[in-house]
């Protein structure tokens, strides 16, 4: 694989095929996204393909961190938080840990700033970066890659955090072109320095939008041509996640596939209802309903305006 | 406030939204949390603190919005909001100093105000725990450098420990100046919230004391709960029950009590789309 990749005029791929080029099993990968936003179909589209032994690094990665542990595709996990929030917690995260089911996955604990700096100093190209959290708490107790030390300048404690860069980037936005400039409305998590930290990042958005329309707002824009690899159209890629001025948080969904992820059965079950008997996430947006996604994307409208 | 009509009927749930949104003041820049205290800060937002500054983790600053916020990374984070953007950006906001306080809960907590969201070891340890907690997220951030936090725990003797398994998130560490020693120049606790009292913390030892029971619960009925020698105000209040105008607009906000009642578990998508619709748009 080379870096050609980055230099097209036109990197639009089908998921399927991003993923298939892109992520190689033993790699690390990284997800965009934070409470929502999540990458939903991506993740679903990575365990579909059957990959193994990867290392995610995310902030609070949920949705992927959940769902990835449950597959058995995760060897290790960089992170600050697994759970689905207000909707409950992440049970399959809890059996990898508690009972090694369907494996033991190591875990290294972070907080989510620290996570977004170590994004921070992979994307800026430096080697770490100093922070004043984790000070005084257990993390650096358990995660030697934490380090306490002085600042060499006033002599006070800091906490110091290697920089991260992730094989591949997966990192949703609201819109891009096919070049791979990714403009985002709303919140942008750590997408902006993911896709700069990584050595390969494919981006995928709601909609795909010509160049000029991208050089509108140029201020919106938080991942630029030069870091992507691979462009991929994917319209309610967050189901059940929200994704601002776009579609609502659908957690009466949630609800249900939390209920079902309580034992390892109902998870079983689960991923292969909503993951291998699909053949992609056109066929997911089937299953759930148009009807459906619209409700979401009509209440978003009514209380997030757009004025492009 | 010799005019203040209070609520007669009310849940606890509904009662915690209240006694979290009365910690916050108006011009604050709050940090919100997951569950009952973001209910709180919207509710402080309508209410006594309209011009204070909602943030959330994802990165919306500023937000003024007209629906329910079902979590730190929802899309009312960024309704009406003054800035959308990225995480490292906003808590770097809060490492600098401007964020007054921020909203924490866990499932351990100890008598300096320091708090477990990560595991708890029971028979096993940090590497099989009996017990593995979703982990810091931005808790850890949030404790290290917001000028003041807010605790909300339900109060129950295994949860209130002389020391917590874990230090998710650093309160007064071991009490006097520990906190200031490991290099956090400011910050710390304010105030527990529970379902049946809160605790302040002496400015001196930083040792958590019992300040205010809810009606109708005795301290005997606290002291129980602790796992250690609780030290109790000389003159204990009671917590102040809700207006009638908070509970209306709790109920406006979140009527089929996803987060004040057990409506998440049964609620249908119509019923939850129709909520939507009829929210506090006209408000």
């Amino acid at each position: 694989m080379s870096d050609n990749l980055k230099k097209k005029a036109d990197k639009r791929m089908s998921l399927g095929e991003a993923v298939a080029e892109l992520v190689k099993d033993n790699s690390v990968l990284s997800f965009s996204g934070m409470g929502g936003a999540q990458c939903v179909a991506q993740t679903y589209e990575v365990i579909r393909q059957r990959r193994k032994n990867i290392t995610l690094i995310g902030d609070s990665p949920c949705e992927a961190g959940d769902l990835l542990a449950g597959a058995g595709v995760l060897k290790k996990m960089e992170i600050a938080f697994c759970a689905y929030a207000v909707a409950g917690l992440g049970d399959n995260f809890r059996r990898a840990v508690e009972k090694g089911i369907p494996h033991k996955i190591e875990v290294e604990d972070y907080s989510n700033y620290t996570i977004g700096l170590r994004f921070l100093a992979g994307a800026i190209n430096i080697p770490y970066i100093p922070s004043k959290s984790l000070l005084g708490s257990d993390l650096p107790k358990y995660n030697k890659n934490i380090k306490i030390d002085k600042d060499p300048y006033s002599g006070e404690p800091i906490s110091l955090l290697p920089a991260a860069h992730p094989d591949v980037a997966i990192v949703h936005v609201s819109r891009a072109d096919m070049r791979g400039n990714g403009q985002m409305f709303g919140f942008s998590s750590n997408a902006e320095n993911m896709a700069r930290a990584a050595k390969h990042t494919i981006l995928t958005c709601e909609e795909i939008v010509s160049t000029d329309e991208i050089r509108k707002f140029g201020n919106l824009t938080i991942v630029p041509e030069y870091c992507v690899d691979a462009v991929v159209e994917l319209p309610y890629a967050c189901h059940p996640w929200n994704m601002p001025f776009a579609y609502a948080y659908d957690i009466p969904f949630h609800s249900k596939q939390l209920a079902q992820f309580k034992t390892r059965e109902g998870f079983e079950q689960w991923i292969n209802e909503w993951c291998f008997s699909l053949k992609d996430h056109e066929a997911y947006l089937e299953k759930v309903g148009y009807k459906r996604l619209n409700d979401l994307a009509r209440i978003e409208r009514k209380f997030c305006k757009l004025n492009y | 406030m010799e005019n203040t009509k209070y609520a007669e009927d009310y849940s606890l749930s509904e009662f915690l939204v209240t006694a979290s949104a009365r910690e916050l003041n108006d011009n604050e820049t709050i940090f919100a949390g997951v569950g009952i205290p973001t209910l709180g800060a919207l509710l402080a937002k309508l209410t006594h603190a309209k011009n204070a500054i909602i943030a959330t983790e994802c990165g919306g600053i500023g937000p003024q919005p007209k629906r329910i916020m079902l979590g730190i990374g929802d899309n009312p984070g960024v309704e009406d909001c003054l800035i959308a953007t990225s995480l490292w950006r906003l808590f770097s906001d809060q490492q600098r100093g401007y964020f007054d306080v921020g909203m924490l809960g866990g499932a351990q907590v100890d008598k300096y105000g320091n708090l477990n969201s990560t595991t708890i070891f029971g028979d096993g340890d940090y590497y099989t725990p009996a017990t593995r907690l979703p982990g810091s997220g931005g808790a850890n951030d949030i404790a290290s450098s917001a000028k003041r936090t807010l605790i909300m725990i339900p109060l129950q003797k295994r949860r209130f420990l002389e020391r917590v398994d874990y230090v998710s998130s650093p309160g007064y560490l071991e009490g006097y100046d520990s906190r200031e020693k490991v290099g956090l120049s400011r910050g710390g606790p304010s105030s527990i919230i529970t379902n049946k009292c809160i605790f302040r913390f002496d400015p001196v030892s930083k040792e958590a004391y019992l300040d205010s029971v809810h009606p109708g619960v005795t301290v005997e009925e606290v002291c129980n709960e602790v796992s250690w020698d609780l030290k109790v105000s000389p003159d204990v209040k009671i917590t102040e029950p809700p207006t009638v105008e908070q509970l209306t607009l709790i109920r406006m906000l979140d009527p089929n009590q996803l987060y004040t009642g057990d409506g998440l578990k049964n609620i249908t998508f119509e019923k939850y789309i129709d909520m939507l619709e009829n929210s506090l748009l006209s408000f």
